[in-house]
């Protein structure tokens, strides 16, 4: 197992991964924004053969209401497929992709939205990657269900 | 303003004016007054004239200005100023610091391979290239680096790659076992690769066998029910990877009635009964699998693929429905719309297998389509990526953009497609023949109109009770062309294959591309690059079936047509002129009496049916080692020829493949499939086995 930076060659293995895994979606063009705006934040998990296994895309909020000084990090997504799943490769996804944005950016915290009814990934945010519940986000999904918006503050990088 | 500097440097770094790229971002940065501190877009401007120095080979000069700035903190990507450091300082052959740097890029990320390989380069181990004397230097680099990163990473496992005899048997165990108590469902799958050595997948094989009877339940102490299952599991894989399917569902029952609660073992079965030659009961395995985790779109993917395979597409669409948009035109045009290759390969095989050739064609095409846009989609970036700095990023991808079509999905749908499409062109009257309806029975008609009433009838009821349900169905379907009747009309299907294929030509170099290849082209009379395909599919493998049929093909077409020279002494330099067809073939067949795939093929180019029943009746030979696949072959080119022995051969390879469902008739099959569809309904319902 290979875990490293998302390069664009990477962009349709992670498509493929996400609409194998999860049910929000978006097409290559999504991906191609992210990777060139935020270059450094998203990574990948490949095998032994070459295929993306899992992912995290990542951003950051420019245009936020936060107070200007205060950038933050946000995931768009994470998974995993399905047979990859307990070697704690969500976990090193996602602390590879927070360095990079206390890094670069000098974000103060990461956020990332989860359907309130989707428990075990809100274990994981939760209980392995140390997040907490900031708000809940009425209808935020297209079937209607509400999200739980996260956040995990960052350690400033020395 | 800014923008115009940064897009002439790029201009010159693209055009390898490397130089000139230099001057002008050193004129840039100049003329920068008061940056500001951490300014994402004049760390990429430095880190960009980093790399132009480095690709012009200017490694000291590079070093210095990357030092500099990554000093001085304008330089804020941490990962890239260690990645670049290092490489640096390694081709600059300061060991020690390329070392340092090494240290510490892998501290940051344990995880990623790459790190590991070039660090153990510098101490004189190239790991993807062994040699005996190597082994104990490359296994103390990896054990070295063990101690420094996080248990079970990436060193333990390629120690694994690196070890041999007794050294690796005692790893494997440690690495495995652990795997195993963990529950790692992907765990074969990683040690997989290890069996191309024989020794090491017998020992792998000893070490989970004896591991398996210290956990059964019958052990004393017994172990961790959890433990055994993975075993099992393990197992299973093992056998069915071997060849052994019949073995693989034995453990695979035993896994199941320990704990049938556990969709992977059903997703494996269904696995070992496609294997087995048995897709409809693998489909329904895989049903199963999807039933015990309703929420799990993976599972619910795995489902759809396996009856696609069964050649049942609308079982398919409806379970890939349960997670599509509810207002799409349907499951397909949403998952079309979000440029799934995967499904567009699966639905696209499973049309052309049951001769819907239009609908199947209009997938390929959806799939070529897709790369189409995202090729057209970096034209709309151009510019923003000058607005935004992000340039060091942009070259990678401008770089990969024009390799984008390498992607296996591109090269199954480009070959796919290529070959209807040389079917429209060998039998004229077929586009017609595929797109007017089947002549109707009495009674087929009567179902038709029947059917029709009720769903009209179900329309209105299902209006009034809805109210805007009409509106969204009469929406006209931006999908043009469902059944592909609009691709089949094509005057030219020849152009058509040679425009996808045309891509292909400098990016990949595959047999089967190169027989498609010059399928298309020998057709289209362009006897020159009919001849650079054979020459290309020669040099990868002389003996290849692909090529020995094509040989014969081309010596029939170019005989007594004006050909150049060219032509003619590179055919004679692969087939000697002097050297009949018929002795040819013999000779050929000789060489290749135990392949089934070599004589599979001499029987589909044969010219006559008895001689072609005859050949394949030879696959039934003992020597020959016949598989489900090539044999289903067979059989298709029995039917297709209306062999009167396509029953004969269907009950030989019936017998042959004892598990497999495929070589029955289509009553035997219907019928295994209704006596599996009962079973299934004696399942418990799906919450009551999750609750469990």
């Amino acid at each position: 197992m290979n875990i490293r930076q998302a390069t664009p060659s990477d962009l349709m293995g992670m498509q493929a991964c996400n609409l194998q895994n999860l049910p929000e979606n978006y097409t290559m063009r999504y991906y191609i924004y992210h990777m060139l705006s935020w270059p450094a934040v998203s990574y990948v998990a490949e095998d032994n053969n070459g295929r993306i296994v899992g992912y995290i895309l990542a951003k950051m909020d420019d245009d936020s209401d936060e107070p200007r000084g205060e950038p933050h990090g946000h995931v768009t997504s994470i998974s995993v497929l399905r047979p990859y799943r307990r070697l704690g490769l969500a976990k090193r996804l996602m602390i590879q992709s927070q360095q990079a944005m206390a890094d670069v950016y000098r974000a103060s915290y990461v956020s990332l939205h989860v359907r309130k009814s989707n428990r075990a990934a809100i274990g994981l945010y939760r209980d392995t990657l140390g997040f907490g519940v900031h708000e809940v986000e009425k209808g935020y999904y297209a079937d209607g269900e509400d999200a739980l918006a996260m956040r995990l503050y960052l350690q400033p990088s020395v | 303003m800014r923008q115009n500097w940064i897009a002439l440097a790029v201009a010159c770094h693209l055009g390898r004016n490397f130089d000139q790229a230099d001057k002008v971002l050193t004129s840039y940065v100049a003329t920068l007054k008061n940056v500001p501190d951490y300014d994402f877009e004049y760390s990429e401007v430095l880190l960009y004239h980093v790399r132009v120095l480095e690709e012009s080979g200017k490694h000291e000069a590079a070093l210095t200005k990357l030092d500099a700035h990554s000093k001085s903190r304008e330089i804020v990507d941490r990962v890239a100023i260690g990645e670049t450091r290092a490489r640096l300082l390694a081709k600059l052959g300061r060991t020690e610091e390329a070392l340092d740097a090494y240290n510490a890029l892998v501290d940051r990320n344990p995880g990623r391979v790459e790190y590991i390989k070039d660090l153990a380069k510098l101490k004189g181990v190239d790991i993807d290239a062994l040699t005996d004397e190597t082994v104990p230097l490359a296994l103390e680099v990896l054990d070295e680096l063990e101690k420094r990163v996080p248990k079970g990473s990436a060193p333990t496992r390629l120690a694994l790659s690196a070890a041999q005899g007794d050294e690796f048997a005692a790893r494997a165990r440690r690495y495995i076992e652990s795997g195993l108590k963990r529950g790692v469902p992907s765990l074969f799958a990683d040690i997989k690769p290890l069996y191309a050595d024989d020794a090491k997948r017998k020992a792998v094989e000893s070490i989970v066998a004896s591991f398996h009877d210290a956990v059964a339940p019958t052990a004393s102490p017994p172990g961790e029910p959890s433990t055994y299952l993975w075993t099992l599991y393990f197992l299973a894989q093992h056998h069915s990877k071997l060849g052994d399917q019949s073995r693989a569902l034995e453990l695979l029952d035993v896994a199941l009635t320990h704990t049938p609660t556990l969709p992977e073992l059903y997703t494996l079965r269904a696995r070992v009964l496609r294997r087995a030659g048995a897709p409809h009961e693998a489909a329904m395995s895989a049903d199963r699998a999807r039933l015990l985790d309703g929420q799990d779109r993976f599972l619910n993917g795995k489902a759809a693929k396996y009856f696609f395979n069964a050649g049942r597409i609308q079982d398919a669409e409806n379970r890939l429905g349960m997670f599509t948009k509810k207002d799409a035109p349907s499951p397909g045009a949403d998952l079309e719309d979000l440029q799934s290759t995967a499904y567009l390969l699966q639905a696209g095989a499973a049309f052309e297998r049951e001769g819907k050739l239009g609908h199947a064609l209009r997938k390929f095409i959806g799939i070529v389509k897709v790369f189409e846009d995202v090729e057209d989609d970096q034209y709309d970036f151009h510019g923003y990526v000058l607005r935004r700095f992000t340039v060091n990023v942009y070259s990678d991808f401008i770089a990969y953009e024009d390799r984008v079509r390498q992607h296996p999905a591109y090269i199954a749908a480009a070959l796919a497609a290529s070959r209807i499409y040389l079917r429209l062109h060998d039998e004229p009257g077929l586009a017609t023949k595929l797109v007017a309806p089947p002549a109707e029975s009495e009674a087929e008609k009567k179902a038709r109109k029947k059917a029709k009433k009720d769903a009209a009838k179900e329309k209105k009821d299902s209006t009034k009770a809805g109210g805007e349900e009409e509106e969204t169905q009469q929406q006209p379907s931006k999908y043009d062309d469902p059944e592909g009747a609009k691709l089949l009309a094509t005057a030219t299907p020849l152009d058509e294959a040679a425009k996808i294929l045309r891509p292909l030509e400098k990016l990949v170099d595959r047999a089967d591309v190169w027989a498609v290849f010059y399928d298309v082209a020998v057709r289209r009379q362009k006897y020159l690059q009919a001849v650079k395909a054979l020459n290309r599919l020669a040099r990868l493998d002389k003996e290849d079936p692909l090529l020995h049929v094509r040989l014969l093909d081309l010596r029939k077409r170019v005989s007594g047509t004006e050909v150049s020279d060219v032509v003619r002494t590179s055919l004679a330099a692969l087939f000697p002129q002097d050297v009949a067809s018929e002795v040819f073939t013999s000779q050929y067949l000789q060489r290749h009496s135990s392949s089934p795939r070599a004589v599979t093929a001499v029987a589909r180019a044969a010219s006559s049916l008895t001689e072609a029943e005859e050949l394949l009746f030879g696959l039934f030979k003992p020597e020959v080692s016949l598989d489900i696949k090539t044999a289903r072959e067979a059989l298709a080119l029995l039917t297709e020829r209306k062999s009167t022995r396509r029953d004969e051969f269907a009950a030989a390879c019936d017998d042959r493949f004892v598990l497999s469902t495929v070589f029955k008739s289509v009553e035997e099959q219907r019928r295994l499939v209704k006596l599996d569809e009962a079973a299934m309904e004696d399942l418990p319902a799906t919450d009551e086995v999750a609750e469990k």
